[in-house]
C-alpha cells in the first residue's frame, strides 16, 4: 500500500469514528464553537452629533467626548444584562489595569444600549462595581441618541437582546476605527490597541 | 387526544453521519441509557438545596462563594457565577446576541431519544431547535462543568466560566438539575391551560365588562385557530408539535375589603390552579395580588393598575410605576424649568391608595427642590369642595390635579379666578377624558401623559380598533384596552415560543426577554424589560393641548 493511500485510509478512519463533526463552529445553536476567535477590521465612523449623560449625570457632547485627544476604547452594555456584557466589564476592568501598568491613558467608553433602565445613577452604581477609574466612563442618553450611536458604529441589532461583543479602538480623531467581534482576552485587547497605536 | 402524546417526525435527531449506522446507534442509545439510569434516581433532598444555592445564589457547600474563571483568568464570583444568571431560574436557558445558553434541567440533559424534549432556542429564527446529543453522565457533566467541554467533546463558549468544583459539589448540581422544570407547572391539563383575569370590586363596569370580553373573544378566536392548526404551515416551526392545549379563562372577582382579597384568591386558585393571570383590573390596591402571585410563583402579567406596588417580586409584571412614574416624571419636568420653576407645587388629591400614593410620590420626588409642595386633599363630591381644595393659588403657583374624570368634571365650576401658572393632570388618572378644561384654562393646562400621541399613536392602536370591529366589541378606553390587546398577543406569542415546556419560570423569563416583539399595539411608545426589569414603559411626556384640541407632546419623552 502506498504512503498516500495508507493516510487516505487513516484520515477516513479517523473521521468516520471521531464523535466530534468535521467542521467546527458550523453548530445552528452558536454556543458550541472551537478556540475563541474574532473578527477584525478597520472602518470609519462618523460619530453622530448628539448629547450623551455621563455615569455622573454630566450631559455632554457625544463628539467632544470622544475627540479629547485620548485613545478611545469603545464597547456597548446594559446593567440589566446577563451574559455578554458583564464579560465584556470583567475585560474592560482587566484592559483598564493592563494600560495603566503601561502608563498608557486611553478613553475606555460603554454606552448604554438600554437607555431608559440605565438612569446615570445605576450607571455609576455598575462602574463601581466593575471598578471603573477615572478613564472609564459610561453613558446613557435618550433611547434615540442610543440608538443613533449604535448606528453609527454599525451595532444596532434592533433589539438589545440581539447585541453581540463588539470593542472599537481609535487612537485619535481622524484615524479609522478598529472594530473587533467576539471574544477576546484582555491580552489580546492590549496587544491589539497597541499595535493600532504603532499605525503611522 | 392527548396532544402530549402526540407522535411527531424525527426532525431533531441527530443526522450526523456517525450515527447513520442503525447498529451503532443502537448500540450506542442502550449502552448510554443503561449508563444513565445506573445514576440514582433519586437524590437527598440535602444535595439538593446544596445544589440549589450553587445553582441559584453561587454559594458553595463551605459558605464560600463560587468561582468561575473565563479565559486568562476573568474571575467571576458569588451571584454573578451562579448557574442562573445565564441558564435562568427555570434552567431553560437564555439567549442574548448570537449566543445560545441551552437548556440544562434534567430532561435535556439526561434524554434518550425515547423522551426527548424539545426547546425553541431561538425565536427570532423558528428552526433553532434543541440538538440531541448523547446523554450526559455524573463523568461528562463534572467534565463540562470543570473544563467546559460537553458530551459531544465540544469546546464551550468562553461565555461559559469553567469551574472547579469537588465531586460532593457535582453531584449537589446534579441534583438540583434532576428535578428542576422536572414537572409541568399546576395550571397545565392535559387538554386545557388555565389561566385567570382578576377584577378588583371598585372598578368602571363598563371598563371591567370591555376587558372580560375582549379576553374571552381572544381565547376563543385562538382554541378555534388551533384546531385547524395542522393546516397551517408557514415557517419550520408550525411542524413542531407544542402545546394544543385549549385555552380557558376564569374571572377572579374581588369582593369586599382589601384585608379580604388574600383569602379570596386563594380559595378560587384552590377551586381552579391556573397557570397564569393574565390582566386585571383595579382603581386602588393591587398589593393584595401582587402578593399572592409571588406567593404561589404565579406568573401575573400585565395587570391594568394605577399603582402598582413599589417593592417588585419576580412574578407580577407591570406596564409601568403608573401614578409613581408620573410624579417622577413631573418633578424631573419642573426641576428643569429654569426661569418659569413656579414658587409653589399644591397637589390635590382623594385620600385613598392611589391619591396619597401619587401625592407621596411626589412629595419625595420634588425633595431638595426650592420649589414648596403643599398638599390639598379633596373631600365631597360637590364643586365647592374643589374650590375650596384650590383656594389661595397665585400666578406663580403650579397645580397637579390627581383626579379621575368624575373628580375633574367638577373643575369647569370651581376654577377660581386667579389662575396658577400651569396646571398638571395626570394622565393615567384622567383616562383621555379632557372635556373638563374651561376654554379660558386650555393653554394653561398640561397633562402628564404617560402614552404615545399623534400619529404614532394612531398607527400602534390600528391593530387593536381594527380587531374591536371584527368582533364587534365596544371601544370605550383606548390606552386601557390597547394593554389587554397586547398581552394577549404577547401571552400568544411566548405560548408559542415555550412549546411544551409549560413551566412557569420559563414564562417570565422569556416575557423578560421579550424576544420577538417586533410590533407593539399598546398606546404605549415601546415596551422593553430585561432580567430583573419589572415596568416595561419607563417615562411619559408633558403634553398640552394644540389649537384644534388634540394633545400634543410639549416636552420630549421624559425618562427620571
Amino acid at each position: 500500500m502506498s504512503l498516500r493511500a495508507a493516510l487516505t485510509l487513516i484520515i477516513f478512519f479517523a473521521a468516520f469514528f471521531s464523535p466530534r463533526p468535521l467542521l467546527a463552529g458550523e453548530s445552528n445553536d452558536g454556543q458550541k464553537t472551537d478556540a475563541p476567535e474574532y473578527a477584525r477590521a478597520l472602518a470609519n465612523y462618523d460619530t453622530p452629533d448628539v448629547a450623551v449623560i455621563r455615569q455622573d449625570g454630566k450631559k455632554l457632547s457625544f463628539g467632544k467626548e470622544l475627540d479629547d485627544g485620548r485613545p478611545v476604547i469603545l464597547n456597548f452594555v446594559f446593567v440589566s444584562c446577563s451574559a455578554i456584557c458583564p464579560m465584556l466589564s470583567h475585560l474592560f476592568s482587566k484592559v483598564q489595569t493592563k494600560l495603566a501598568k503601561d502608563g498608557q491613558k486611553a478613553h475606555m467608553v460603554s454606552i448604554s444600549i438600554d437607555p431608559e433602565n440605565d438612569t446615570p445613577a445605576k450607571l455609576a452604581e455598575y462602574a463601581k462595581k466593575f471598578g471603573a477609574g477615572s478613564d472609564w466612563n459610561f453613558y446613557t442618553g435618550t433611547r434615540e441618541v442610543s440608538i443613533a450611536i449604535q448606528k453609527a458604529f454599525n451595532a444596532y441589532r434592533g433589539d438589545k437582546m440581539n447585541h453581540t461583543s463588539i470593542i472599537l479602538m481609535r487612537a485619535k480623531p481622524g484615524k479609522p476605527w478598529l472594530r473587533v467581534e467576539g471574544f477576546l482576552s484582555p491580552d489580546a485587547v492590549a496587544r491589539e490597541y497597541h499595535t493600532m497605536l504603532q499605525q503611522p | 387526544m392527548d396532544p402530549q402524546s402526540t407522535s411527531f417526525p424525527d426532525t431533531q435527531r441527530q443526522s450526523s453521519w456517525l450515527l447513520s449506522s442503525r447498529r451503532l446507534l443502537c448500540f450506542w442509545l442502550v449502552t448510554l441509557a443503561l449508563v444513565a439510569r445506573a445514576e440514582p434516581p433519586v437524590a437527598s433532598s440535602e444535595d439538593v438545596e446544596l445544589g440549589r444555592r450553587i445553582y441559584m445564589e453561587g454559594i458553595l457547600p463551605s459558605g464560600e462563594p463560587l468561582k468561575g474563571k473565563r479565559q486568562e483568568a476573568v474571575q467571576v464570583e458569588g451571584a454573578e457565577a451562579a448557574c442562573e444568571t445565564c441558564h435562568r431560574r427555570s434552567g431553560m436557558g437564555s439567549l442574548e446576541g448570537n449566543i445560545v445558553i441551552t437548556p440544562i434541567t434534567g430532561r435535556f440533559l439526561f434524554a434518550t431519544d425515547e423522551n426527548r424534549p424539545l426547546a425553541l432556542v431561538d425565536p427570532r429564527a423558528p428552526k433553532n431547535l434543541t440538538r440531541a446529543h448523547t446523554p450526559y453522565t455524573e463523568e461528562s457533566l463534572a467534565k463540562v462543568i470543570r473544563e467546559g467541554i460537553d458530551v459531544s467533546d465540544r469546546t464551550l463558549s468562553p461565555l461559559m466560566p469553567q469551574y472547579a468544583l469537588s465531586d460532593v459539589e457535582i453531584k449537589a448540581v446534579l441534583a438540583y438539575l434532576r428535578q428542576l422544570s422536572s414537572e409541568v407547572s399546576p395550571g397545565v391539563g392535559d387538554e386545557t391551560l388555565h389561566f385567570a383575569t382578576i377584577v378588583a370590586p371598585d372598578v368602571d363596569p363598563k371598563q371591567r365588562e370591555a376587558m372580560v370580553d375582549m379576553m374571552r373573544t381572544a381565547f376563543a378566536q385562538r382554541n378555534a385557530s388551533q384546531k385547524v392548526y395542522s393546516g397551517r404551515m408557514r415557517m419550520p416551526i408550525d411542524l413542531i408539535p407544542r402545546t394544543l392545549r385549549n385555552w380557558k379563562l376564569t374571572v377572579w372577582e374581588l369582593q369586599g375589603a382589601q384585608e379580604t382579597w388574600g383569602t379570596q384568591l386563594a380559595e378560587n386558585y384552590q377551586r381552579e390552579p391556573v397557570f397564569a393571570v393574565i390582566s386585571g383590573l383595579s382603581n386602588t390596591t393591587w398589593a393584595p395580588v401582587h402578593s399572592f402571585c409571588q406567593q404561589e410563583k404565579l406568573p401575573c402579567l400585565f395587570p391594568s393598575v394605577t399603582l402598582p406596588p413599589a417593592e417588585t417580586a419576580f412574578y407580577p409584571l407591570y406596564y409601568s410605576r403608573g401614578v409613581a412614574l408620573e410624579a417622577d416624571v413631573l418633578a424631573k419636568h419642573l426641576r428643569d424649568q429654569g426661569k418659569n420653576t413656579p414658587r409653589r407645587l399644591l397637589q390635590v388629591y382623594r385620600d385613598n391608595k392611589v391619591g396619597r400614593g401619587a401625592s407621596l410620590a411626589l412629595t419625595e420626588a420634588m425633595k431638595g427642590s426650592e420649589i414648596q409642595v403643599e398638599n390639598r386633599v379633596l373631600y365631597g363630591d360637590e364643586p365647592i369642595e374643589l374650590k375650596a381644595a384650590l383656594k389661595g393659588l397665585s400666578s406663580k403657583d403650579a397645580v397637579m390635579l390627581w383626579l379621575r374624570p368624575a373628580d375633574l368634571s367638577a373643575v369647569n365650576k370651581a376654577a377660581p379666578k386667579q389662575l396658577p401658572a400651569v396646571t398638571y393632570v395626570s394622565g393615567f388618572l384622567a383616562a383621555d377624558n379632557y372635556d373638563f378644561v374651561p376654554k379660558t384654562w386650555k393653554s394653561h393646562v398640561r397633562v402628564v401623559y404617560p402614552y404615545e400621541l399623534g400619529a404614532k399613536r394612531q398607527k400602534n392602536v390600528a391593530a387593536m380598533k381594527e380587531w374591536l370591529k371584527t368582533w364587534q366589541l365596544p371601544l370605550v378606553d383606548e390606552a386601557f384596552q390597547t394593554e389587554v390587546f397586547f398581552n394577549l398577543l404577547f401571552l400568544t406569542d411566548l405560548t408559542s415560543q415555550i412549546l411544551d415546556n409549560l413551566y412557569r419560570d420559563y414564562l417570565v423569563e422569556r416575557a423578560e426577554d421579550m424576544l420577538s416583539l417586533d410590533s407593539n399595539v399598546s398606546a404605549y411608545p415601546h415596551l422593553s424589560l430585561a432580567r430583573g426589569q419589572r415596568f416595561a414603559s419607563k417615562g411619559a411626556y408633558i403634553a398640552r393641548f394644540a389649537p384644534d384640541g388634540n394633545l400634543v407632546a410639549d416636552s420630549e419623552w421624559i425618562v427620571p
